[in-house]
């Protein structure tokens, strides 16, 4: 009897740990998902993702909103989708504002050369 | 006939199951996140600057791919290929952004370089200028120098003539002291020397010892202007012939000649003449006048050696 109880309890402590573990496996990943989703937005917002790539970036943001509702929702696959979504779609927007900034400064750069070089060829003869 | 008919659906419906079953699906998605992968593929400058980029892409397209050939629903293999089509555009951005930079570092050098050739071109001109005024000062001294040399030489000649005007003027001062030791007289023809009677013995052609000091004298003259010569001229009074009387005028003449000439006077620089009873200087009448008349006069040349004649 006593074994058999003892057996009893520890099947029930591992159903527990199961549903526990679960349970967490499935809520977790789902906050850290749109918390990075979520900060890749508010890094690409930072780095001028609105001014050099606003499709991008209100689909990123469109698709966080949707991910928090489906958080709301309690939706975790949903969220998870979304806000590997979003993710993307902020890290492609935050890399056009950054190409644009260098292509930006390669262009400034290119005219100041070709601006010198006027001035070198006036003033060499 | 209806065997037939039967075969024939039977073969249409094996046809349609086979089609859906066999081959992976695709989307219009995947096939466009597809072609995306493969320009990413053929841009050199995503393997140079975005290989990790394109590495996460490549996994995201195979994941992709993957639920295609495993036939997923439609939605998940959408889903998968919207990540991977976003990987590959920000794999393109990426390596953009990254040539960019490149092309920033390069333009940032070739700047450099050109400033660098500005300062030196400048630096050349100011050089060259510089030149240009050390060698502008080196002729303008040189010209200065030049013309305090010519100064120094016009002084010099200044002063050279100034002494020349004194030599000249002593000269011309010193032959005047001496003329006027010889008792010279100054006419139209120039300074004229009688030597008297006196100074030759009666009837005789020769000098005494008073007549030779005196010629002495005019040589000396005639040495110290070397320019000058002299005419000498005889005359005679009117006692005895005329022929002697012309004769005895030149041998007189040809005597002070001579005696010139012994004291070393050139030639050519004395000219005689005898002229007789002629140009007497006063009435034969009395022994004294007579005497007056039997002379020598010595025409001294003015500076060009030019004598007027009688």
């Amino acid at each position: 009897m006593t074994r058999n109880s003892r057996q009893w309890f520890t099947v029930l402590c591992g159903a527990a740990i199961v549903l526990t573990v679960g349970c967490s496996s499935l809520k977790t990943p789902a906050t850290a998902d749109v918390a990075v989703s979520k900060a890749a937005v508010e890094n690409a917002a930072g780095a001028g993702g609105a001014q050099y790539a606003p499709l991008e970036m209100n689909a990123a943001r469109e698709k966080m909103a949707l991910a928090n509702k489906a958080m709301v929702a309690k939706d975790y696959k949903l969220a998870i989708e979304l806000a590997s979504q979003a993710e993307a779609d902020a890290k492609l927007a935050r890399s056009k504002a950054n190409s644009a900034k260098a292509q930006a400064a390669a262009d400034a750069l290119d005219d100041d050369i070709r601006v010198l070089r006027i001035e070198l060829d006036r003033t060499s003869k | 006939m209806k065997k037939h008919y039967s075969t024939a659906i039977v073969l249409a419906i094996a046809t349609l199951v086979g089609a859906c079953s066999s081959g992976p699906r695709t989307t219009s998605l995947l096939d466009q996140t597809r072609s995306d992968y493969r320009m990413a593929q053929g841009n050199p400058q995503v393997a140079t600057y975005a290989p990790l980029e394109m590495k996460q892409a490549g996994d995201a397209m195979a994941q992709a791919n993957d639920a295609a050939n495993d036939n997923d629903s439609a939605e998940k293999v959408d889903k998968l290929a919207y990540l991977a089509k976003q990987q590959i555009a920000l794999t393109q951005e990426v390596a953009k952004q990254k040539a960019a930079e490149a092309q920033v570092a390069n333009a940032g050098k070739e700047r450099d370089q050109i400033r660098l050739q500005q300062r030196t071109n400048e630096a050349d001109q100011a050089k060259a200028s510089a030149q240009q005024a050390q060698l502008a000062a080196q002729v303008a001294q040189g010209e200065a120098a030049d013309a305090q040399r010519r100064t120094q030489l016009a002084q010099v000649e200044a002063a050279d003539a100034q002494r020349k005007t004194q030599d000249a003027q002593a000269r011309a001062a010193q032959l005047e002291a001496q003329l006027a030791d010889l008792a010279a007289k100054k006419t139209a023809r120039g300074m004229v020397i009688t030597m008297g009677d006196v100074l030759f013995g009666t009837d005789l052609a020769r000098l005494n010892a008073d007549g030779m000091r005196s010629a002495q004298k005019l040589a000396d003259v005639l040495q110290q202007n070397p320019e000058r010569t002299v005419l000498v001229e005889g005359f005679t009074d009117s006692t005895g012939a005329t022929a002697h009387n012309q004769a005895l005028s030149e041998r007189r003449a040809a005597a002070v000649q001579n005696a010139l000439l012994e004291l070393g006077v050139a030639r050519e620089r004395v000219a005689i003449r005898g002229y007789g009873e002629s140009y007497p200087v006063a009435a034969n009448d009395t022994a004294q006048n007579r005497q007056l008349n039997r002379r020598v006069e010595i025409v001294l040349s003015d500076n060009s050696g030019k004598i007027s004649n009688r």
